[in-house]
This record gives C-alpha cells, structure tokens and sequence, in this order.
C-alpha cells in the first residue's frame, strides 16, 4: 500500500472500519510512512475533540411532553396492527368446546401459543378445503360440531380449513384462514357456565362491543353473543380482525335465525 | 365507527424501545436546526410518526438508526416546503477527495494542531453549523454520535463509499473551520 492508497482509506482506518484484510497492509505502510502516521494522529486528535463535545440531552419537561402525547395518541389513534417480523399470515379460527370453561387472558394465551404452532407447521389444517360449508360439515361429522365457518374471500382472506385440537384438556376445534402469508386465530367457548369473563380493552365495532388483548405479539379479539365466546388471533391488524369478527357474528345470527 | 378505549400498551412498548433515544433525536434535531423551538417540534414529529408506524418497526433491528432516517426525512421535507434546496446532489460526492494529506494537515504555515489547541467551547458548534448539510449530518452521526458507517448508509440513505467520502470531506472542512477559529482564538482568548 503507497501513500495515496492509505490516503484513500484514512478515515476507515481511524474509524476502525477498515476491511479486516485491508488492516495489515494498511499497518505495514504505517510502519514504514511518517506522513501517514501523522495523518492518522491528526485524524484522532480531531475525532477526540469531537467525542469530547458536551452531549446534550432532552430537557425533563420535553420528555413527559412526548410521553404524554404518545400515550394520547395510544389512545385515540386508528387501531394498527402489531405486526411481528415478516410472519406468515393465515387466519385461524379457532372453537373451544369444552362448556363451562372461563375464558379469561390464559385461554387468549393458549390459543395464541397453538397459533403459533400452526404457523410454522407446513400443513396447519387438518382438514383441507377452501368451502365454507364444507368444513362446516366435517366438524359436525367428525365431532358433531355445529361451527359457523364464515366466507372471507371478499376480503381477501382465504378459508385453508380446519382442525380439532385439544387445549389444556379442552377441546377446540380451529378454523384457518390465510390472508396471503398472514396469520389470526378466532376462538369460541360455549358460554354455558359462568359466562365470559374476557379480559382485555373494550372496543366498539359497528354496534358491538368487542375486548381486544396483545399477546406475544400478536392481535386478539375475543367476544360473546351469549351462547359462546368467540375469538381471534392475528398478526393482521385490528380493523381486519373486527371486520371478521362482525362477519362471523351475523352469519351466526342468520343461522340461528333460520 | 371504530372506539378505542384502550390502555398504552403499545405506548409502553413504543417507550421502552424507542423513546429510549429520545436524547440522541434531540441533538440532532438541533444539530440540524440550529434552534430549539424547531427541534423540539421535529423530534415530537418524529415521535409520532415513528408510534403511528411502529408496526413497520421490524423488533431486533436498529431502532436508533430507524428514528434516526424518520427525523431526517421529516426535517428533509420541511426544508423542502420551505422552499430551500439543500438537498441537491452534492457535488463532491462524484469526485475524488479534493482534500489531501498534505494540504489537510497545514493551515497558513500554523502546524494545525497547535491551532486545534485553541479551540474553545462553542466553536465546533459554530464550525459544524458552517458545514454543508450532507457532510454535516454524516459528521455528526460519526463523530458525536459514534454511528458506524452501516448505521449512516441507512440514515442518509446513501451506499457506504458516498458516506466515507462525505465524512472525508466534512472532516477536512470542519478542521480547517476549526483551525481558523482557532487561530482567532489563539491571539484574543477571551473572546468567547
């Protein structure tokens, strides 16, 4: 390395971002060239004046101003989504059977861990179809299930199947979605017993009320009509969830109505 | 049509990861400012653009260098709308370094360190807001902010060999600022 070649890689050097295999040769022209060594000394002196600069830091009462206004805007800002990493995404809807159980936060988190779980398995449904009424009748037939499976291609997100899994010695029957490579999970519990005991922050949507709950990252939404306690979970944002979540609550509503 | 009444969740989360660099967003801010009443406005900018886009915020990547490109962008921007045109391509970034060794480590036959001696508090203030913005700005994400090259790349959105010779440049500049002030300083001390 001449003179005019270190000249070139100076600040790298200094910096101590120089090329691993450009150090040695870099080393070796010091060694060797006064010029240069003064160059990087006078670098250094010029860096270290810098770094020695008083750091200002933001006055107290700014930080709570911008702490304030971030949690206003938590608040009141449009529901966004939670979105984790480039996830895959498909939807998941999920029924848990078992009557009499409390859906509190540790089901929302149960069913979030299964959602995780089926993610990353290649084949989540266990059965196949893209026709609502279709998996409809194979959960009646497998389990005699009555499963309101709603059509949400409109929106884009398209039925994969569905599965029955067991939860913590709870039956649940699950339905997946996906929204291109998208993940959400939507769950029912028959609210024979003690009713539901949602957890979560209450939202209204379109006339209903709906608790929605951050788990790992991921988006949930979780109500009941009475009957049965439904919910999903997603990484899909919220607007979409409640979309589905209204959805499925007036198809349930026309079934039962017919 | 959509009612949320909702707790911060994501607030505390946005603050334990973001607002963690609430002080580095407000030097710079200044620094690219130069007035603390338009960097306090940029910077709470900043914050709510980067909560409203936290969802973009990829968790485990570089937040600091994140927040960092959405306070630029927004300062860019309202320059733009300002009317001024900082931001042409600079011209040095398609030449070669015109700046030397040699004529880097002299100034007016004064070896330049005796000079640097000299340099008073205040005067790497007024020197570095002498510089031109995109030496600048690289300058003091390198030099007062410790960023590596990588981090910058990502701030100014330029490829590293643009932010290595801008930062060449921005040295070269600022010492011979520095060394002028300093030579100032060097016969009326008790100016500042």
């Amino acid at each position: 390395m001449n003179c005019i070649e270190f000249e070139a890689r100076l600040h790298p050097y200094v910096d101590g971002e120089l090329a691993m295999s450009e150090m040695a040769a870099a080393e070796a022209h010091l060694a060797q060239c006064v010029n240069c060594r003064g160059a990087v000394e006078r670098a250094r002196r010029l860096r270290q004046l810098l770094r020695r600069q008083p750091r200002e830091t933001a006055p107290p009462e700014f930080r709570a101003m911008i702490r304030t206004r971030i949690r206003r805007s938590a608040r009141v800002a449009a529901i966004r989504p939670w979105l984790v990493g480039t996830a895959t995404a498909a939807v998941l809807l999920v029924v848990t059977l078992l009557p009499g159980l409390r859906p509190g936060p540790s089901l929302v988190s149960d069913l979030v861990g299964k959602h995780i779980t089926y993610a990353q398995i290649e084949q989540p449904a266990e059965f196949a179809s893209q026709d609502p009424r279709t998996v409809e009748a194979w959960f009646r037939q497998r389990a005699g299930l009555r499963v309101t499976v709603s059509d949400y291609s409109p929106s884009g997100i398209r039925l994969v199947g569905g599965r029955l899994a067991e939860t913590d010695e709870r039956k649940a029957a699950y339905v997946l979605y996906e929204k291109g490579h998208t993940l959400m999970s939507v769950f029912m519990v028959p609210a024979s017993a003690r009713g539901a005991e949602l957890s979560g922050a209450r939202v209204s949507y379109r006339g209903h009320d709906y608790l929605t709950l951050e788990r790992r990252g991921y988006n949930t939404v979780a109500w009941t009509d009475g009957k049965a306690v439904f919910g999903l979970v997603s990484t899909l944002d919220y607007e979409a969830l409640l979309e589905c979540a209204d959805r499925l609550r007036l198809d349930r509503a026309q079934r039962s109505g017919a | 049509m959509l009612e949320w009444v909702r707790s911060g969740d994501r607030g505390r989360e946005f603050e334990e990861t973001a607002l963690v660099h609430l002080d580095v967003l407000y030097r710079s801010a200044l620094r690219f400012t130069h007035n603390r009443a338009e960097a306090e406005d940029l910077v709470q900018e900043t914050c709510l653009r980067a909560f409203r886009g936290f969802h973009r915020f990829n968790p485990g990547t570089n937040c600091r260098a994140w927040l960092l490109t959405i306070l630029r962008n927004e300062f860019l921007k309202r320059l733009k709308r300002a009317g001024h045109e900082v931001l042409d391509s600079d011209p040095g970034d398609h030449q070669k370094d015109a700046t030397s060794i040699t004529d880097d480590g002299r100034t007016g036959g004064h070896p330049e360190e005796e000079l640097l001696q000299a340099v008073l508090h205040g005067d790497v203030d007024r020197a570095l807001k002498a510089l031109p913005l995109l030496n600048r700005e690289v300058v003091v994400l390198a030099d007062l902010e410790g960023c590596s090259y990588k981090e910058i790349a990502q701030i100014v959105d330029c490829p590293i060999g643009t932010v290595m010779s801008r930062l060449s440049r921005g040295r070269a500049q600022l010492r011979q600022l520095l060394a002028r002030l300093g030579r100032e300083h060097g016969y009326v001390k008790e100016s500042e």
